[in-house]
């Protein structure tokens, strides 16, 4: 396969992302939708590395990196959606409207 | 010809798994499609080089997030509760916003002229070795920072989902 088709599954990935962070109203799906958008960038950057760039160790070290973050992320983010369970009992992003009066 | 075939079946997974991640109602469905399409990816990242990413991508991804979102997802919604009704407005817009962004990445794909370099480096500078000399030299702050990040967001997440006191 060549750069320009893995840059392609890569966009067609993020795109699919795009539509479950859109498109959901479950906290946890909106989580999932934004997982693969990040997955959709680490394929970018790693067949760029393969491609691209002479020293392969950078886009590696790149996509390890985002990986721990992604880690580091979805920790927090599923601290923060028991916690909000806890409060409202439901996890649907539209009914948290308790600041908007 | 194996080989294409191969890579063919790993970016099938990236997609179907994706597919199902996007438009499933059920979460543990969408979930289940998430670690297909990140199990899909692990294989290309293996096609493109790199053993090692491709073993922390099945790690941590699949072994460790994927399973942390089901645990989650079990201790916070009943499996019993009912998806919601599509709401069809809004997927349509999630469409034509993923739609307008694919046409415009492919369009700018293709116009792009991107520096090839002839030939793959040697096989020591993609070597597991090389990668954890520049971890722990060139990359030796990024390495330390990451750490610390990782080690505040499990102090984090533990302050925030525990019980208050009463």
């Amino acid at each position: 396969m060549t750069l320009d088709s893995y840059l392609l599954v890569g966009a067609a990935l993020f795109s699919l992302g795009l539509i479950g962070a859109l498109s959901h109203r479950n906290l946890i799906a909106l989580l999932i939708g934004i997982e693969l958008m990040m997955n959709a960038a680490s394929l970018n950057l790693m067949a760029f590395n393969r491609f691209v760039v002479t020293d392969p160790t950078t886009g590696q070290i790149f996509v390890l990196i985002i990986i721990g973050l992604a880690a580091a992320e979805v920790a927090i983010f599923l601290s923060i959606i028991l916690r909000i369970y806890r409060a409202y009992h439901d996890i649907d992003a539209e009914k948290l409207t308790k600041l908007s009066g | 010809m194996l080989e294409q075939a191969v890579i063919y079946t790993f970016v099938a997974l990236v997609l179907i798994g994706g597919f199902m991640a996007a438009f499933s109602r059920q979460i543990l469905y969408a979930i289940i499609g998430l670690g297909i399409s990140l199990l899909g990816l692990a294989g290309l990242f293996l096609n493109l080089g790199s053993p090692f990413v491709a073993a922390m991508q099945v790690l941590i991804y699949i072994g460790g997030i994927t399973v942390a979102i089901v645990f989650a997802m079990m201790l916070s919604i009943a499996m019993s509760i009912r998806p919601p009704d599509p709401d069809t407005r809004k997927l349509g817009f999630a469409i034509a916003c993923a739609v307008i962004f694919f046409g415009a990445v492919a369009h700018l794909i293709r116009g792009a002229q991107f520096q090839e370099i002839a030939s793959p480096a040697s096989e020591k500078a993609w070597s597991v070795g090389a990668l954890g000399h520049a971890l722990l030299t060139h990359y030796n702050v990024v390495f330390e920072t990451l750490s610390l990040v990782l080690l505040l967001a499990i102090i984090g997440a533990i302050l925030i989902a525990r019980k208050a006191s009463t």
